[in-house]
C-alpha cells in the first residue's frame, strides 16, 4: 500500500418530514390512479434517497424513469400471463392425478397444501427477478458523472440460488453463509462502476462469525422446548422459549447486519479501491423497535381521533346517506391507515437505517484511481424491473 | 432576460470520467445565451445553450442544482451525461426565476408510441389468457382427469368445506337418519330414471342452518340441513338437486378449480400491490369468476329441467325456489356481480315450463318427504 491515500466518507442526508410528504403523495397518486401512478412514484422516492446520499461532496443519482418501468411491467404481464397461467395449472392439474380419497384430517390438510406447493413454480422466476432488478438499479445509478452497471447473468443466478438455498434448507440453515456468500458474490463480481470493475474477496466460512447470535438463540429455545418436555418446571421453559425466541429474531439482523460488514470490508474496485464500514447491529436494532414504537404510536393516535370521530358521526351519517355511507367512510379511513403506515415506515425507520448504513461506510482510494475510471456504455435494461413489479419481489423502495 | 454579472465557480464531472473538474461559469450572448464552463483540468470550455438547460428533479438538497442540457443521447432521458454542480446564489437564483423549462422531462422519440403498444400487447395477452386460453385449457384437463382421481378431490374439497362449516372431524355434520337416508335415495331413483349419467351421485347432507347446497368434482353433492328445512316442497328439493346434478355431469367444479388456479396468480399479477390491492383484487377476481360461472349456470338450470321433466316431476317447485332465494340477502348485487343469474328470470323460466308439463307426480310420498326432513335428528 503507498501513502497517496484519498478517503471519502458517506453521508446521508435526507430529512423525515420532505420523506414522509413525498411518499403520502405519491401514494394517493397511486391510489387514484388504480395502481399505474406506482411506477412514478418509485422513481421519484429513489431519486431522492440517491440525492440524500454523497461521498465527498458529491451525490449520487438515480437516472431511471418512471416511463421505463412502466414499459418493462407491461412486457413482463405478456411473458408471465403465458408462464403463470399455463404453467400454474398444469402443474395444479398434476397436483390433482396423486390425490387419493383423505380418511383424516391430516391427510386431507396435507393434500389440500400440495396444491399450493404449485406455488413454487413461481420461484426460479423470483431469483430471475431480484438479479434484473439489482442490474436495473446499478445501471440507473451514478456518481460523479459514471454509471455503474451489472453484466447479463440472471440465468446462472436463478440455478444458483435455488441450489443453494435448497443446501440451506435442507441443512436447516447451517449452510446459511454458504449461499449468502457465494450468491453476493456472484452478483458483486459482475458489477461494475464505469470500466472499473468490483471483486467479492474473502472466504464464506468467515461468515460463521455472524451465526453466532442466531445459533444462540436457537439454542436457547431448544433447551427451553427440551426442559418443558423434560420436566414440569413451566416457568423456566417458557423463560427460556421467551429469551430464545427474541434472540433469534435479533440475531437474524445481526447475522444480516455482521455479514454485510464483512462483505463490504473484502470488496475492491478496480483492484486499489477499498471500502471500510462501521455498521453497528446496535443502532440498527434501536432503530427497528424505537421507529415501530414511534410509528406505532402516531398510528395508534390517529385510528383512535378517526375511530372517535366515525363513531360520534355514525348515527347521522346512516340517517342522512345510509348504512353504505358508512362503510364507505369505514373503508377510506382503512386505505388512509395504511396510506400513513407507509409513509411513517419509511421516515421513521427505513430512512434513518438507510442513514446509518450510508453515513458507515468509507471508501478509500489510493493513487487517484477513481480520477481515471472511465465511463461505460448506457445499458437499456430490457425489462426495467417489471418482473420484480409483477412479482412483487423487492423491498421498501 | 438579464444574466448574472459575476462569473460563478462550479464543480463538473464531464461524464466521460470521474475526475472532478473546478470550473469557472460564465454567461456568452451570441445568436442565443450559452453558459460557458471553463477550467485547468478541461482541454476546452465546454458551451451549454441555456435554454436546452435542465436540472435534474425530486432532489433533496434545495441548495445547489444539478444541471445537464436536452440532447439525443443512450441515456434513459435525451440528456448529455456530463453533470455541472451550482450552488452560487446569484446563478441559481437566474436560473430558477428565468427559466421555465429547467425541469422540463424529455421524453425519447416513439415513446407515447411503445406505451401505446405495449399497453394493447398486454391487455391482449391477459384477455387472450383468462377468456380463450385458460378456459380451453381447463375443459381439456377436466376431460381427461380419470374419474377416480376427480372422485378424490371432490371428497377432499367436500371435508375442506365440512371444516370450514364447524366439523371438527370428517364426517362430524354427515346427517345419517336411516329413514331420512332411504327417502333421499328415492329421490335420486326417481330422477335418474332413465337418464344416462357418467358419475356415481353420492349425496351427503349437511347438519348446518345454511340454506345452500353445491357440487364439488367426482359426483359429491352436499345439501345443507337449512335448504331442506325452508324449500317448502320435495319438488323444490328435487330441482335443486337436479340443478347440482347438472354441475356434476358437466364437470363444472373441476373445471373452475382448474379455472382459478390458472387465472388467480395471473389476475394478483396484473393488479400489482398498492395500497387497498387486495381489495381490489378479490372485487376482480369474484367479478371474473361470476361472469363465467353465470353460464355454468343456465347451463345446470336447463339440465336440470330436462331432468324433472324426464322424471314426470313438477318443475314449479323449482320456480317456487327461485322466488325464494330471490328474496333472500338484503344487498342486491347487480347482475354482472352475482355468481348466479337473477332469480326472478329463473323462475318464469321454471314456471314457464310447468305450464307446458304434461303428467306430473310429486317426488315423494309426504309421508317419505317428512322422512326426508328427520335425516338429521
Amino acid at each position: 500500500m503507498t501513502d497517496n491515500v484519498q478517503a471519502f466518507l458517506g453521508r446521508y442526508a435526507g430529512k423525515r418530514s420532505p420523506m414522509f410528504w413525498l411518499v403520502i403523495k405519491t401514494s394517493l397518486l397511486t391510489l387514484l390512479t388504480v395502481g399505474i401512478y406506482r411506477f412514478w412514484g418509485k422513481t421519484r422516492i429513489r431519486k431522492y434517497i440517491w440525492s440524500s446520499t454523497s461521498a465527498d461532496g458529491a451525490a449520487f443519482e438515480y437516472t431511471g424513469t418512471g416511463t421505463e418501468k412502466f414499459l418493462g411491467f407491461l412486457m413482463a404481464v405478456v411473458v408471465l400471463a403465458v408462464y403463470l397461467g399455463i404453467v400454474q395449472m398444469i402443474l395444479f392439474y398434476f397436483g390433482l392425478t396423486i390425490f387419493s380419497e383423505p380418511t383424516t384430517q391430516a391427510e386431507m390438510i396435507a393434500q389440500i397444501g400440495a396444491i399450493y406447493i404449485t406455488l413454487f413454480a413461481v420461484m426460479p422466476l423470483i431469483f430471475f427477478a431480484q438479479y434484473r432488478a439489482r442490474r436495473y438499479k446499478l445501471a440507473r445509478t451514478r456518481w460523479r458523472g459514471v454509471r455503474f452497471g451489472m453484466e447479463k447473468g440472471a440465468g446462472g443466478y436463478v440455478w444458483r440460488a435455488i441450489v443453494y438455498y435448497l443446501l440451506t434448507a435442507v441443512t436447516l440453515g447451517v449452510l446459511t453463509p454458504l449461499a449468502t456468500f457465494n450468491l453476493e458474490k456472484y452478483k458483486a463480481d459482475r458489477s461494475w462502476y464505469g470500466d472499473a470493475r468490483i471483486e467479492q474477496h474473502g472466504k464464506w466460512t468467515a461468515l460463521y462469525r455472524a451465526m453466532i447470535h442466531p445459533i444462540l438463540g436457537v439454542g436457547i429455545f431448544l433447551i427451553g422446548m427440551a426442559v418443558l418436555g423434560a420436566t414440569k418446571l413451566a416457568d423456566l421453559s417458557i423463560v427460556l422459549l421467551i429469551v430464545g425466541y427474541i434472540w433469534a429474531m435479533v440475531g437474524v439482523v445481526s447475522y444480516r447486519v455482521q455479514s454485510f460488514k464483512y462483505l463490504t470490508k473484502n470488496k475492491l474496485l478496480a483492484g486499489k479501491i477499498t471500502f471500510d464500514t462501521g455498521i453497528d447491529t446496535g443502532t440498527i436494532v434501536t432503530t427497528l423497535i424505537l421507529g415501530s414504537l414511534v410509528m406505532g404510536i402516531i398510528l395508534a393516535a390517529l385510528i383512535f381521533g378517526a375511530g372517535v370521530l366515525v363513531a360520534l358521526s355514525a348515527e347521522a351519517l346512516i340517517m342522512m346517506l345510509g348504512p353504505v355511507s358508512l362503510q364507505i367512510v369505514l373503508g377510506l379511513l382503512y386505505l388512509m391507515a395504511l396510506l400513513f403506515s407507509g409513509a411513517l415506515t419509511m421516515a421513521w425507520v427505513t430512512q434513518p437505517i438507510i442513514e446509518h448504513v450510508v453515513g458507515s461506510i468509507a471508501v478509500y482510494d489510493h493513487d487517484d484511481t477513481l480520477a481515471a475510471i472511465h465511463q461505460r456504455e448506457a445499458d437499456q435494461g430490457a425489462d426495467a424491473e417489471g418482473f420484480a413489479d409483477a412479482l412483487d419481489v423487492g423491498g421498501a423502495f | 432576460m438579464e444574466t448574472p454579472r459575476n462569473q460563478a465557480k462550479a464543480r463538473l464531472f464531464d461524464g466521460e470520467t470521474a475526475q472532478e473538474h473546478r470550473v469557472i461559469l460564465n454567461a456568452l450572448h451570441r445568436d442565443q445565451i450559452y453558459v460557458q464552463i471553463s477550467g485547468d483540468t478541461l482541454d476546452t470550455p465546454l458551451e451549454w445553450p441555456v435554454k436546452d438547460l435542465r436540472a435534474l428533479r425530486d432532489q433533496s438538497d434545495g441548495s445547489r442544482l444539478v444541471l445537464s442540457y436536452r440532447r439525443d443521447t443512450d441515456d434513459e432521458a435525451p440528456r448529455d451525461p456530463a453533470r455541472l454542480i451550482v450552488t452560487d446564489p446569484d446563478w441559481l437564483a437566474w436560473l430558477h426565476v428565468t427559466h421555465d423549462d429547467l425541469f422540463t422531462r424529455d421524453l425519447h422519440k416513439g415513446t407515447w408510441r411503445k406505451v401505446i403498444t405495449r399497453s394493447a400487447m398486454a391487455v391482449a395477452a391477459v384477455v387472450l389468457m383468462l377468456f380463450v386460453i385458460l378456459p380451453r385449457m381447463a375443459d381439456t384437463l377436466a376431460d381427461i382427469l380419470p374419474i377416480e382421481r376427480e372422485t378424490a378431490f371432490g371428497k377432499s374439497v367436500t371435508a375442506q368445506m365440512e371444516r370450514f362449516l364447524g366439523g371438527k372431524t370428517i364426517g362430524a355434520l354427515h346427517c345419517s337418519n336411516e329413514k331420512g337416508q332411504a327417502a333421499l335415495e328415492r329421490m335420486m331413483a326417481r330422477l335418474s330414471q332413465g337418464a344416462d349419467l357418467q358419475y356415481d351421485i353420492n349425496i351427503t347432507v349437511f347438519d348446518h342452518e345454511m340454506l345452500n347446497a353445491f357440487a364439488a368434482p367426482g359426483g359429491q353433492i352436499v345439501l345443507m340441513r337449512g335448504l331442506l328445512e325452508q324449500a317448502g316442497s320435495a319438488d323444490a328439493v328435487a330441482a335443486v338437486l337436479a340443478h347440482e346434478i347438472g354441475h356434476v355431469e358437466s364437470r363444472d367444479a373441476t373445471r373452475g378449480a382448474l379455472r382459478s388456479a390458472g387465472s388467480a396468480g395471473l389476475l394478483s399479477l396484473v393488479l400489482g400491490d398498492f395500497s387497498g390491492g387486495t381489495a381490489v383484487l378479490l372485487i376482480a377476481e369474484h367479478a371474473f369468476q361470476a361472469s363465467y360461472t353465470r353460464e355454468a349456470e343456465s347451463a345446470a338450470d336447463v339440465f336440470a329441467i330436462e331432468m324433472l321433466n324426464k322424471a314426470q316431476v313438477s318443475s314449479d317447485g323449482m320456480a317456487q325456489f327461485f322466488d325464494l332465494i330471490g328474496g333472500e340477502g338484503g344487498l342486491e348485487l347487480p347482475e354482472y356481480f352475482s355468481t348466479h343469474p337473477a332469480s326472478d328470470g329463473r323462475a318464469v323460466r321454471a314456471r314457464r315450463n310447468s305450464d307446458d308439463q304434461d303428467v306430473t307426480r310429486p317426488v315423494l310420498s309426504e309421508s317419505d318427504w317428512q322422512d326426508l326432513l328427520t335425516i338429521c335428528d
